[in-house]
Protein backbone atom coordinates (compact mmCIF):
# COMPACT_ATOMS: atom_id res chain seq x y z
CA UNK A 1 0.00 0.00 0.00
CA UNK A 2 1.01 3.68 -0.31
CA UNK A 3 2.49 5.83 1.88
CA UNK A 4 -0.21 6.90 3.96
CA UNK A 5 -1.52 10.51 4.01
CA UNK A 6 0.03 13.48 6.15
CA UNK A 7 -2.84 15.37 8.05
CA UNK A 8 -1.35 18.93 9.77
CA UNK A 9 -3.26 20.24 12.46
CA UNK A 10 -2.90 22.21 15.71
CA UNK A 11 -1.32 20.95 18.40
CA UNK A 12 -3.93 20.05 21.40
CA UNK A 13 -4.19 21.64 25.06
CA UNK A 14 -6.58 21.95 28.02
CA UNK A 15 -7.32 17.42 27.27
CA UNK A 16 -7.65 18.18 23.44
CA UNK A 17 -6.48 16.74 20.64
CA UNK A 18 -6.69 19.80 19.25
CA UNK A 19 -7.53 23.55 20.15
CA UNK A 20 -8.82 24.39 16.80
CA UNK A 21 -12.63 23.24 15.74
CA UNK A 22 -11.90 22.34 12.32
CA UNK A 23 -9.12 19.93 13.23
CA UNK A 24 -10.82 18.73 15.91
CA UNK A 25 -13.86 17.97 13.19
CA UNK A 26 -11.13 15.88 10.92
CA UNK A 27 -9.07 14.59 13.77
CA UNK A 28 -12.46 12.74 15.17
CA UNK A 29 -13.83 11.90 11.71
CA UNK A 30 -10.09 9.71 10.93
CA UNK A 31 -10.66 8.18 14.08
CA UNK A 32 -14.43 7.30 13.92
CA UNK A 33 -13.54 6.04 10.25
CA UNK A 34 -10.49 4.18 11.47
CA UNK A 35 -7.87 6.25 8.99
CA UNK A 36 -4.59 5.63 9.12
CA UNK A 37 -2.97 9.39 9.11
CA UNK A 38 0.51 10.47 9.37
CA UNK A 39 -0.67 13.17 11.79
CA UNK A 40 1.90 16.35 12.43
CA UNK A 41 0.94 18.67 14.69
CA UNK A 42 2.15 21.88 14.59
CA UNK A 43 2.08 25.30 15.94
CA UNK A 44 3.26 26.86 13.09
CA UNK A 45 0.69 27.47 10.02
CA UNK A 46 3.31 28.69 7.72
CA UNK A 47 4.79 24.84 7.54
CA UNK A 48 1.45 23.50 6.57
CA UNK A 49 1.78 22.68 2.61
CA UNK A 50 -1.76 25.00 2.37
CA UNK A 51 -0.52 27.70 5.00
CA UNK A 52 -3.66 27.24 6.99
CA UNK A 53 -4.59 24.24 9.53
CA UNK A 54 -6.00 21.50 9.32
CA UNK A 55 -4.28 20.62 5.63
CA UNK A 56 -4.11 16.60 4.30
CA UNK A 57 -1.36 15.97 2.10
CA UNK A 58 -2.09 13.06 0.03
CA UNK A 59 0.27 10.73 -1.25
CA UNK A 60 -0.72 12.09 -4.47
CA UNK A 61 0.99 15.43 -3.25
CA UNK A 62 -2.49 16.53 -3.37
CA UNK A 63 -3.31 19.08 -0.74
CA UNK A 64 -6.99 19.83 1.13
CA UNK A 65 -7.76 22.49 3.72
CA UNK A 66 -11.35 22.37 3.90
CA UNK A 67 -12.56 19.88 6.89
CA UNK A 68 -15.55 18.63 4.56
CA UNK A 69 -13.21 17.80 1.47
CA UNK A 70 -11.01 15.91 3.43
CA UNK A 71 -13.97 14.06 4.62
CA UNK A 72 -14.89 13.62 1.18
CA UNK A 73 -11.13 12.25 -0.04
CA UNK A 74 -10.90 9.77 3.19
CA UNK A 75 -14.86 8.66 1.92
CA UNK A 76 -13.40 7.82 -1.36
CA UNK A 77 -9.94 6.25 -0.14
CA UNK A 78 -13.03 3.59 1.72
CA UNK A 79 -12.30 5.15 5.25
CA UNK A 80 -15.96 6.01 5.69
CA UNK A 81 -18.10 6.57 9.15
CA UNK A 82 -21.46 6.63 7.48
CA UNK A 83 -21.36 3.31 5.89
CA UNK A 84 -24.28 2.43 7.80
CA UNK A 85 -26.68 5.17 7.65
CA UNK A 86 -29.71 5.36 5.59
CA UNK A 87 -30.53 8.10 3.10
CA UNK A 88 -32.65 9.65 5.60
CA UNK A 89 -30.04 9.39 8.67
CA UNK A 90 -27.50 11.12 5.84
CA UNK A 91 -29.72 13.99 4.92
CA UNK A 92 -30.68 14.23 8.50
CA UNK A 93 -26.89 14.96 8.83
CA UNK A 94 -26.26 17.22 6.69
CA UNK A 95 -29.48 19.66 7.92
CA UNK A 96 -28.09 19.43 11.35
CA UNK A 97 -24.16 20.28 9.88
CA UNK A 98 -25.89 23.62 8.31
CA UNK A 99 -27.34 24.39 11.33
CA UNK A 100 -24.12 23.70 13.43
CA UNK A 101 -22.34 26.21 10.45
CA UNK A 102 -25.12 28.60 10.64
CA UNK A 103 -26.20 29.16 14.33
CA UNK A 104 -23.06 27.61 16.38
CA UNK A 105 -19.64 29.37 14.40
CA UNK A 106 -21.04 32.95 14.79
CA UNK A 107 -21.16 32.45 18.78
CA UNK A 108 -17.60 30.05 18.33
CA UNK A 109 -16.32 33.14 16.73
CA UNK A 110 -17.32 35.56 19.45
CA UNK A 111 -16.12 33.81 22.74
CA UNK A 112 -12.87 33.11 21.29
CA UNK A 113 -11.25 35.84 19.09
CA UNK A 114 -13.75 38.75 20.06
CA UNK A 115 -15.05 38.81 23.41
CA UNK A 116 -11.92 41.50 25.05
CA UNK A 117 -11.29 39.43 27.95
CA UNK A 118 -11.31 35.39 26.29
CA UNK A 119 -9.35 37.08 23.39
CA UNK A 120 -6.58 38.66 25.66
CA UNK A 121 -6.34 36.10 28.36
CA UNK A 122 -6.54 32.72 26.40
CA UNK A 123 -7.14 32.87 23.05
CA UNK A 124 -4.01 35.20 22.10
CA UNK A 125 -1.99 33.85 24.82
CA UNK A 126 -2.57 30.47 23.81
CA UNK A 127 -1.18 31.12 20.18
CA UNK A 128 1.41 33.64 21.44
CA UNK A 129 2.94 31.15 23.82
CA UNK A 130 2.75 28.20 21.17
CA UNK A 131 4.35 29.87 18.09
CA UNK A 132 7.81 30.66 17.19
CA UNK A 133 9.30 34.06 17.87
CA UNK A 134 8.55 36.33 15.30
CA UNK A 135 5.72 35.03 14.52
CA UNK A 136 4.19 35.49 18.04
CA UNK A 137 3.81 38.87 17.53
CA UNK A 138 1.95 39.21 14.78
CA UNK A 139 0.36 35.67 13.73
CA UNK A 140 -2.68 35.80 16.42
CA UNK A 141 -3.32 39.67 15.74
CA UNK A 142 -4.10 38.69 11.65
CA UNK A 143 -5.78 35.55 13.09
CA UNK A 144 -8.22 37.70 14.53
CA UNK A 145 -8.64 40.02 12.06
CA UNK A 146 -9.52 37.16 9.33
CA UNK A 147 -11.94 35.96 12.34
CA UNK A 148 -13.27 39.02 12.97
CA UNK A 149 -13.98 39.46 9.11
CA UNK A 150 -15.85 36.54 8.76
CA UNK A 151 -18.22 37.09 11.83
CA UNK A 152 -18.80 40.23 9.88
CA UNK A 153 -19.91 39.04 6.54
CA UNK A 154 -21.37 35.91 8.22
CA UNK A 155 -24.09 38.53 9.97
CA UNK A 156 -23.93 40.76 6.70
CA UNK A 157 -22.93 43.67 9.18
CA UNK A 158 -20.33 45.99 8.27
CA UNK A 159 -19.94 47.59 11.48
CA UNK A 160 -19.63 45.20 14.10
CA UNK A 161 -18.63 45.47 18.04
CA UNK A 162 -18.06 43.67 20.59
CA UNK A 163 -20.91 44.34 23.30
CA UNK A 164 -23.30 42.87 25.29
CA UNK A 165 -26.01 43.36 22.40
CA UNK A 166 -23.79 41.04 19.98
CA UNK A 167 -23.08 38.87 22.49
CA UNK A 168 -26.88 38.48 23.93
CA UNK A 169 -27.80 37.43 20.06
CA UNK A 170 -25.14 35.64 19.36
CA UNK A 171 -25.16 33.37 22.27
CA UNK A 172 -28.71 33.06 22.26
CA UNK A 173 -28.63 31.95 18.85
CA UNK A 174 -26.01 29.02 19.98
CA UNK A 175 -27.88 28.39 23.27
CA UNK A 176 -31.15 27.43 20.82
CA UNK A 177 -28.60 25.53 18.39
CA UNK A 178 -27.77 23.74 21.62
CA UNK A 179 -31.14 22.86 22.55
CA UNK A 180 -32.24 21.44 19.71
CA UNK A 181 -29.03 19.36 19.12
CA UNK A 182 -29.61 18.30 22.76
CA UNK A 183 -32.92 16.95 21.80
CA UNK A 184 -32.03 15.28 18.67
CA UNK A 185 -29.70 13.46 20.66
CA UNK A 186 -31.61 12.04 23.31
CA UNK A 187 -30.56 9.24 25.18
CA UNK A 188 -28.52 7.81 22.14
CA UNK A 189 -24.79 7.01 22.83
CA UNK A 190 -24.40 8.83 19.34
CA UNK A 191 -26.46 11.07 17.00
CA UNK A 192 -27.41 7.98 15.06
CA UNK A 193 -27.45 4.61 17.45
CA UNK A 194 -24.00 3.14 18.74
CA UNK A 195 -21.66 3.89 15.77
CA UNK A 196 -20.46 7.66 15.26
CA UNK A 197 -20.82 8.56 11.96
CA UNK A 198 -19.72 12.48 10.33
CA UNK A 199 -22.37 14.34 12.08
CA UNK A 200 -20.91 13.09 15.41
CA UNK A 201 -17.12 14.50 14.22
CA UNK A 202 -18.88 17.78 12.98
CA UNK A 203 -20.97 18.26 16.91
CA UNK A 204 -18.12 17.09 19.04
CA UNK A 205 -15.57 19.67 16.81
CA UNK A 206 -17.54 22.12 17.58
CA UNK A 207 -18.75 21.31 21.23
CA UNK A 208 -15.24 20.34 22.76
CA UNK A 209 -13.88 23.05 23.21
CA UNK A 210 -16.32 25.16 25.09
CA UNK A 211 -16.69 22.35 27.44
CA UNK A 212 -12.84 22.28 27.74
CA UNK A 213 -11.19 25.47 27.48
CA UNK A 214 -11.44 27.86 30.64
CA UNK A 215 -12.22 31.15 29.54
CA UNK A 216 -13.31 33.92 31.63
CA UNK A 217 -16.33 35.21 30.19
CA UNK A 218 -17.52 31.00 29.84
CA UNK A 219 -21.70 31.65 29.56
CA UNK A 220 -21.48 29.17 26.22
CA UNK A 221 -19.93 26.57 28.62
CA UNK A 222 -22.54 26.91 31.60
CA UNK A 223 -24.86 26.41 28.85
CA UNK A 224 -23.39 23.50 27.07
CA UNK A 225 -22.63 21.81 31.04
CA UNK A 226 -26.34 22.16 31.64
CA UNK A 227 -27.58 19.98 28.85
CA UNK A 228 -26.04 16.49 30.49
CA UNK A 229 -26.91 14.08 27.45
CA UNK A 230 -24.43 16.93 25.08
CA UNK A 231 -21.68 17.20 27.37
CA UNK A 232 -21.20 13.16 28.12
CA UNK A 233 -21.34 12.79 24.78
CA UNK A 234 -18.17 15.12 24.17
CA UNK A 235 -16.67 13.67 26.98
CA UNK A 236 -17.68 10.08 25.58
CA UNK A 237 -15.58 10.37 22.66
CA UNK A 238 -12.66 11.78 24.35
CA UNK A 239 -12.19 9.02 26.23
CA UNK A 240 -12.72 6.25 23.93
CA UNK A 241 -11.13 7.98 21.02
CA UNK A 242 -8.47 10.54 21.98
CA UNK A 243 -7.47 8.39 25.71
CA UNK A 244 -4.05 9.97 24.96
CA UNK A 245 -5.28 13.74 24.99
CA UNK A 246 -7.74 13.18 27.98
CA UNK A 247 -5.33 11.58 30.31
CA UNK A 248 -2.99 14.32 29.73
CA UNK A 249 -4.72 16.56 30.90
CA UNK A 250 -5.79 14.87 33.74
CA UNK A 251 -1.91 14.13 34.54
CA UNK A 252 -2.06 17.92 34.10
CA UNK A 253 -4.04 18.98 36.88
CA UNK A 254 -1.48 17.57 39.26
CA UNK A 255 1.39 18.01 37.64
CA UNK A 256 1.19 20.67 35.86
CA UNK A 257 3.10 20.02 32.13
CA UNK A 258 1.48 22.07 29.78
CA UNK A 259 0.47 25.28 30.83
CA UNK A 260 1.75 25.99 33.69
CA UNK A 261 4.78 24.18 32.67
CA UNK A 262 5.10 27.40 30.11
CA UNK A 263 4.14 29.36 33.34
CA UNK A 264 7.46 28.11 35.54
CA UNK A 265 9.58 28.52 31.91
CA UNK A 266 8.59 32.08 31.28
CA UNK A 267 9.65 32.93 34.95
CA UNK A 268 13.66 32.62 34.27
CA UNK A 269 13.43 33.18 31.01
CA UNK A 270 11.95 36.42 31.99
CA UNK A 271 14.77 37.25 35.02
CA UNK A 272 17.16 36.19 32.05
CA UNK A 273 15.70 38.28 30.12
CA UNK A 274 15.59 41.24 32.65
CA UNK A 275 19.70 40.69 33.06
CA UNK A 276 20.05 41.07 29.54
CA UNK A 277 18.05 43.81 29.07
CA UNK A 278 19.65 45.40 31.92
CA UNK A 279 23.12 44.16 31.01
CA UNK A 280 22.84 45.82 27.06
CA UNK A 281 21.26 48.61 28.89
CA UNK A 282 24.79 49.51 30.73
CA UNK A 283 26.64 48.41 28.06
CA UNK A 284 25.26 50.71 25.72
CA UNK A 285 25.38 54.00 28.62
CA UNK A 286 28.92 52.76 28.66
CA UNK A 287 30.27 53.20 25.43
CA UNK A 288 28.51 55.90 24.90
CA UNK A 289 30.20 57.66 27.64
CA UNK A 290 33.39 56.28 26.66
CA UNK A 291 32.55 57.77 23.02
CA UNK A 292 31.97 61.13 24.00
CA UNK A 293 34.14 62.02 26.41
CA UNK A 294 34.96 59.76 29.69
CA UNK A 295 37.68 58.37 27.75
CA UNK A 296 40.09 60.49 30.23
CA UNK A 297 39.02 57.91 33.17
CA UNK A 298 41.19 55.02 31.07
CA UNK A 299 43.91 57.59 30.59
CA UNK A 300 43.67 58.44 34.13
CA UNK A 301 43.67 54.73 35.26
CA UNK A 302 46.82 54.14 33.19
CA UNK A 303 48.16 57.47 34.63
CA UNK A 304 47.16 55.90 37.86
CA UNK A 305 49.33 53.05 37.49
CA UNK A 306 52.12 55.18 37.30
CA UNK A 307 51.49 57.61 39.62
CA UNK A 308 49.86 57.62 42.75
CA UNK A 309 46.47 59.33 42.29
CA UNK A 310 46.48 63.59 43.16
CA UNK A 311 43.42 65.66 42.92
CA UNK A 312 45.19 68.61 41.34
CA UNK A 313 46.31 66.00 38.59
CA UNK A 314 43.22 64.61 37.78
CA UNK A 315 41.51 68.11 37.43
CA UNK A 316 44.51 69.10 35.18
CA UNK A 317 44.42 66.07 33.18
CA UNK A 318 40.24 66.63 32.58
CA UNK A 319 40.90 70.00 31.83
CA UNK A 320 43.88 69.11 28.82
CA UNK A 321 41.75 66.66 27.30
CA UNK A 322 38.58 69.03 27.20
CA UNK A 323 41.05 71.34 25.44
CA UNK A 324 42.20 68.59 22.69
CA UNK A 325 38.88 67.84 21.97
CA UNK B 1 -33.15 45.12 16.25
CA UNK B 2 -31.91 45.31 19.69
CA UNK B 3 -33.36 42.26 22.24
CA UNK B 4 -35.05 44.43 24.08
CA UNK B 5 -36.95 46.20 21.80
CA UNK B 6 -37.77 43.04 20.20
CA UNK B 7 -39.45 41.49 23.81
CA UNK B 8 -40.95 45.05 23.51
CA UNK B 9 -42.23 44.39 19.89
CA UNK B 10 -43.90 41.00 20.32
CA UNK B 11 -45.48 42.03 23.31
CA UNK B 12 -47.41 45.12 21.33
CA UNK B 13 -47.90 42.51 18.69
CA UNK B 14 -49.84 40.33 21.18
CA UNK B 15 -51.86 43.18 21.71
CA UNK B 16 -52.84 43.85 17.91
CA UNK B 17 -54.62 41.14 15.94
CA UNK B 18 -53.38 40.76 12.48
CA UNK B 19 -54.58 44.02 10.75
CA UNK B 20 -56.26 43.57 7.21
CA UNK B 21 -54.00 46.40 5.37
CA UNK B 22 -50.86 44.79 6.12
CA UNK B 23 -48.12 45.13 3.19
CA UNK B 24 -44.88 43.09 2.03
CA UNK B 25 -42.32 45.04 0.52
CA UNK B 26 -39.93 43.87 -2.32
CA UNK B 27 -38.02 45.20 -5.43
CA UNK B 28 -39.78 45.57 -8.51
CA UNK B 29 -40.88 42.14 -9.61
CA UNK B 30 -40.41 42.61 -14.02
CA UNK B 31 -37.06 44.54 -14.30
CA UNK B 32 -35.15 44.28 -10.89
CA UNK B 33 -36.01 41.34 -8.70
CA UNK B 34 -32.55 38.70 -8.21
CA UNK B 35 -33.79 35.02 -7.64
CA UNK B 36 -32.65 34.92 -4.49
CA UNK B 37 -34.20 37.40 -3.12
CA UNK B 38 -37.39 36.52 -5.39
CA UNK B 39 -37.07 32.86 -3.42
CA UNK B 40 -36.65 34.53 0.19
CA UNK B 41 -40.02 37.13 -0.77
CA UNK B 42 -41.82 33.94 -2.43
CA UNK B 43 -41.18 31.72 1.08
CA UNK B 44 -42.97 34.72 3.19
CA UNK B 45 -46.15 35.24 1.26
CA UNK B 46 -46.14 31.19 0.76
CA UNK B 47 -45.85 31.34 4.91
CA UNK B 48 -48.38 34.10 5.80
CA UNK B 49 -50.73 32.34 3.29
CA UNK B 50 -50.36 29.03 5.18
CA UNK B 51 -51.31 30.97 8.29
CA UNK B 52 -54.33 32.46 6.32
CA UNK B 53 -52.25 35.59 7.11
CA UNK B 54 -53.47 38.22 4.53
CA UNK B 55 -50.93 41.04 2.89
CA UNK B 56 -50.72 43.04 0.11
CA UNK B 57 -47.52 42.65 -2.03
CA UNK B 58 -46.10 46.30 -2.67
CA UNK B 59 -43.11 46.50 -5.05
CA UNK B 60 -40.47 49.54 -4.77
CA UNK B 61 -37.45 49.81 -6.30
CA UNK B 62 -35.46 50.74 -2.84
CA UNK B 63 -37.20 47.64 -0.92
CA UNK B 64 -33.31 46.68 0.14
CA UNK B 65 -32.47 50.65 1.09
CA UNK B 66 -36.22 50.38 3.13
CA UNK B 67 -35.69 47.43 5.48
CA UNK B 68 -34.59 47.33 8.76
CA UNK B 69 -32.01 44.49 8.25
CA UNK B 70 -31.11 45.45 4.88
CA UNK B 71 -32.71 42.39 3.71
CA UNK B 72 -35.54 41.23 1.14
CA UNK B 73 -38.68 41.03 1.92
CA UNK B 74 -39.48 42.54 4.72
CA UNK B 75 -43.55 43.21 6.03
CA UNK B 76 -45.16 46.36 7.29
CA UNK B 77 -47.52 45.36 10.08
CA UNK B 78 -49.63 48.14 11.90
CA UNK B 79 -46.82 49.85 13.46
CA UNK B 80 -44.10 47.44 13.41
CA UNK B 81 -41.80 46.79 10.31
CA UNK B 82 -40.45 43.15 10.46
CA UNK B 83 -37.53 41.60 7.68
CA UNK B 84 -36.82 38.31 6.87
CA UNK B 85 -38.58 34.60 7.11
CA UNK B 86 -36.94 34.15 10.63
CA UNK B 87 -38.37 36.72 12.58
CA UNK B 88 -41.55 36.66 10.74
CA UNK B 89 -42.12 33.36 12.11
CA UNK B 90 -41.89 34.77 15.34
CA UNK B 91 -43.49 37.80 15.12
CA UNK B 92 -46.78 35.63 13.91
CA UNK B 93 -46.09 33.43 16.68
CA UNK B 94 -46.51 36.48 18.95
CA UNK B 95 -49.98 37.05 17.37
CA UNK B 96 -50.46 33.62 17.64
CA UNK B 97 -50.63 32.15 14.56
CA UNK B 98 -47.63 29.47 14.29
CA UNK B 99 -47.83 26.52 12.06
CA UNK B 100 -45.45 23.98 14.22
CA UNK B 101 -47.03 23.51 17.35
CA UNK B 102 -48.25 20.61 16.91
CA UNK B 103 -44.38 19.23 16.03
CA UNK B 104 -42.95 17.36 19.07
CA UNK B 105 -39.24 18.50 20.59
CA UNK B 106 -37.02 16.06 17.78
CA UNK B 107 -39.93 17.01 14.71
CA UNK B 108 -39.31 20.79 15.84
CA UNK B 109 -35.25 20.24 15.89
CA UNK B 110 -34.93 18.56 13.04
CA UNK B 111 -37.41 21.38 11.10
CA UNK B 112 -35.16 24.03 12.76
CA UNK B 113 -32.11 22.06 10.82
CA UNK B 114 -33.49 21.68 7.32
CA UNK B 115 -34.48 25.32 7.47
CA UNK B 116 -30.49 26.17 8.34
CA UNK B 117 -29.61 23.67 5.47
CA UNK B 118 -32.13 25.82 3.00
CA UNK B 119 -30.36 28.93 4.05
CA UNK B 120 -26.98 26.98 4.43
CA UNK B 121 -26.87 25.39 0.86
CA UNK B 122 -29.32 26.61 -1.93
CA UNK B 123 -29.85 30.15 -0.76
CA UNK B 124 -25.36 30.44 -0.93
CA UNK B 125 -25.90 28.55 -3.92
CA UNK B 126 -28.34 31.46 -5.25
CA UNK B 127 -26.16 34.24 -4.69
CA UNK B 128 -22.87 31.91 -6.11
CA UNK B 129 -24.69 31.60 -9.30
CA UNK B 130 -25.94 35.16 -9.57
CA UNK B 131 -22.66 37.11 -8.69
CA UNK B 132 -19.87 34.79 -8.68
CA UNK B 133 -20.69 33.61 -12.05
CA UNK B 134 -19.05 35.89 -14.74
CA UNK B 135 -21.94 35.10 -17.63
CA UNK B 136 -24.59 35.63 -15.60
CA UNK B 137 -23.21 38.12 -13.04
CA UNK B 138 -22.92 40.32 -16.14
CA UNK B 139 -25.92 39.27 -18.78
CA UNK B 140 -28.41 39.16 -15.58
CA UNK B 141 -27.69 40.10 -12.10
CA UNK B 142 -25.82 43.55 -12.72
CA UNK B 143 -28.22 45.08 -15.30
CA UNK B 144 -31.22 43.72 -13.38
CA UNK B 145 -29.62 45.21 -9.95
CA UNK B 146 -28.73 48.52 -11.15
CA UNK B 147 -32.01 48.94 -13.80
CA UNK B 148 -33.95 51.54 -11.20
CA UNK B 149 -30.37 53.61 -10.91
CA UNK B 150 -28.81 56.28 -13.88
CA UNK B 151 -26.09 55.14 -15.53
CA UNK B 152 -22.69 55.98 -13.07
CA UNK B 153 -24.75 55.23 -10.01
CA UNK B 154 -26.41 51.69 -10.77
CA UNK B 155 -22.93 50.64 -12.31
CA UNK B 156 -21.26 51.35 -8.95
CA UNK B 157 -23.92 49.91 -6.86
CA UNK B 158 -23.80 46.28 -8.60
CA UNK B 159 -20.14 46.28 -8.34
CA UNK B 160 -19.99 46.96 -4.42
CA UNK B 161 -22.78 44.07 -4.15
CA UNK B 162 -21.23 41.68 -6.37
CA UNK B 163 -17.92 42.86 -4.05
CA UNK B 164 -19.60 42.11 -1.05
CA UNK B 165 -21.17 38.62 -1.80
CA UNK B 166 -17.77 37.40 -3.55
CA UNK B 167 -15.87 38.51 -0.20
CA UNK B 168 -18.77 36.40 1.81
CA UNK B 169 -18.06 33.63 -0.42
CA UNK B 170 -14.96 33.64 0.62
CA UNK B 171 -15.37 33.94 3.83
CA UNK B 172 -17.67 31.10 4.68
CA UNK B 173 -14.60 28.98 2.16
CA UNK B 174 -17.16 28.65 -0.74
CA UNK B 175 -14.78 31.24 -2.88
CA UNK B 176 -12.54 28.30 -3.90
CA UNK B 177 -15.67 26.64 -5.81
CA UNK B 178 -16.14 26.06 -8.69
CA UNK B 179 -19.46 26.23 -10.55
CA UNK B 180 -19.63 22.92 -11.36
CA UNK B 181 -19.28 21.99 -7.94
CA UNK B 182 -21.65 24.38 -6.50
CA UNK B 183 -24.37 22.74 -8.91
CA UNK B 184 -22.93 19.49 -7.13
CA UNK B 185 -23.68 20.99 -3.60
CA UNK B 186 -27.68 21.73 -4.57
CA UNK B 187 -27.98 18.46 -5.59
CA UNK B 188 -26.43 17.13 -2.70
CA UNK B 189 -29.08 19.32 -0.95
CA UNK B 190 -31.90 18.66 -2.84
CA UNK B 191 -31.28 14.94 -2.56
CA UNK B 192 -31.24 15.58 1.10
CA UNK B 193 -34.55 17.33 1.31
CA UNK B 194 -36.27 14.71 -1.33
CA UNK B 195 -35.20 12.21 1.18
CA UNK B 196 -36.60 13.52 3.85
CA UNK B 197 -39.46 14.34 2.49
CA UNK B 198 -40.56 10.76 0.61
CA UNK B 199 -44.16 10.51 -0.10
CA UNK B 200 -45.67 12.16 2.55
CA UNK B 201 -47.25 15.69 1.28
CA UNK B 202 -45.64 17.93 3.23
CA UNK B 203 -42.24 17.52 5.21
CA UNK B 204 -43.93 16.63 8.48
CA UNK B 205 -47.08 14.99 6.76
CA UNK B 206 -50.29 16.37 7.00
CA UNK B 207 -49.10 19.75 8.44
CA UNK B 208 -47.57 22.21 6.48
CA UNK B 209 -44.66 24.45 8.07
CA UNK B 210 -42.51 27.17 7.66
CA UNK B 211 -40.01 24.36 6.57
CA UNK B 212 -42.18 23.73 3.65
CA UNK B 213 -42.83 27.28 2.70
CA UNK B 214 -39.37 28.26 2.78
CA UNK B 215 -38.55 25.22 0.51
CA UNK B 216 -41.35 25.95 -1.69
CA UNK B 217 -39.88 29.54 -1.84
CA UNK B 218 -36.72 28.39 -3.02
CA UNK B 219 -37.43 25.61 -5.40
CA UNK B 220 -40.17 27.19 -7.07
CA UNK B 221 -37.86 30.59 -8.29
CA UNK B 222 -35.38 28.15 -8.86
CA UNK B 223 -37.93 26.01 -11.33
CA UNK B 224 -39.23 29.35 -12.69
CA UNK B 225 -36.27 31.93 -13.28
CA UNK B 226 -34.75 32.09 -16.42
CA UNK B 227 -30.87 31.96 -16.46
CA UNK B 228 -28.26 31.94 -18.36
CA UNK B 229 -27.84 28.39 -18.07
CA UNK B 230 -30.75 25.54 -16.93
CA UNK B 231 -28.32 23.56 -15.18
CA UNK B 232 -29.87 24.96 -11.72
CA UNK B 233 -33.14 23.91 -12.82
CA UNK B 234 -32.27 20.84 -14.20
CA UNK B 235 -30.95 19.78 -11.07
CA UNK B 236 -34.10 20.10 -9.13
CA UNK B 237 -36.19 18.71 -11.68
CA UNK B 238 -34.51 15.19 -11.09
CA UNK B 239 -36.66 15.02 -7.96
CA UNK B 240 -39.85 14.35 -8.88
CA UNK B 241 -41.06 14.24 -5.70
CA UNK B 242 -39.88 17.31 -5.10
CA UNK B 243 -41.89 19.13 -8.30
CA UNK B 244 -44.77 17.57 -6.98
CA UNK B 245 -44.55 19.08 -3.64
CA UNK B 246 -44.28 22.74 -5.66
CA UNK B 247 -46.91 21.82 -7.39
CA UNK B 248 -49.11 21.03 -4.44
CA UNK B 249 -48.06 23.94 -2.57
CA UNK B 250 -48.54 26.38 -5.77
CA UNK B 251 -52.36 24.61 -6.31
CA UNK B 252 -53.43 24.51 -2.90
CA UNK B 253 -52.20 27.95 -1.72
CA UNK B 254 -51.82 30.55 -4.52
CA UNK B 255 -53.72 29.75 -7.09
CA UNK B 256 -57.44 29.37 -5.00
CA UNK B 257 -56.86 33.02 -3.93
CA UNK B 258 -55.96 33.97 -7.44
CA UNK B 259 -59.51 32.45 -8.94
Amino acid sequence: MAAPDELFCWEGDWGLPSVSTDCLVVLAYAQFAGAPLKLRKICNPWRSPSGSLPALRTNQKKTLSRPSDIIVHLRKRKYNADYDLSAKEGADSLAFISLLEEKLIPALIYTFWVEPKNYVDVTRRWYAEHMMFPLNFFLPGRMQSRQLEKLRLLRGDENLEAGEELEKELYQDAAECMNLLSQRLGSQKFFFGDSPSSLDAYVFGHLAPILKCKLPNGKLQQHLKSLDNLSDFCSNILLLYFPRDGRAENSGEKASPQPDAADFDSVPNKRRKQFLSALFAFAAMLSYALLTGMVSVQHVHQEALEEPPDPEHIGSHEHEEEGDG
Amino acid sequence: MSLAAEAFVSQMAAAEPWPENATLYQPLKDDQILLSDHASSLAVQAYLRMCGLPVQVVCRANAEYMSPSGKIPFIHVGNQVVSELGPIVQFTKAKGHTLSDSLDDVQRAEMKAYMELVYNMLLTAELYVQWCDDATAAEISRPRYSSPYSWPLGKILAYQKQWEVRRKMNAVGWGGKSLEQVYEDVSQCCQALSQRLGTQPYFFNKQATELDALVFGHLFTILTTRLTSTELAERVKSYSNLLSFCRRIEQTYFEDKGS
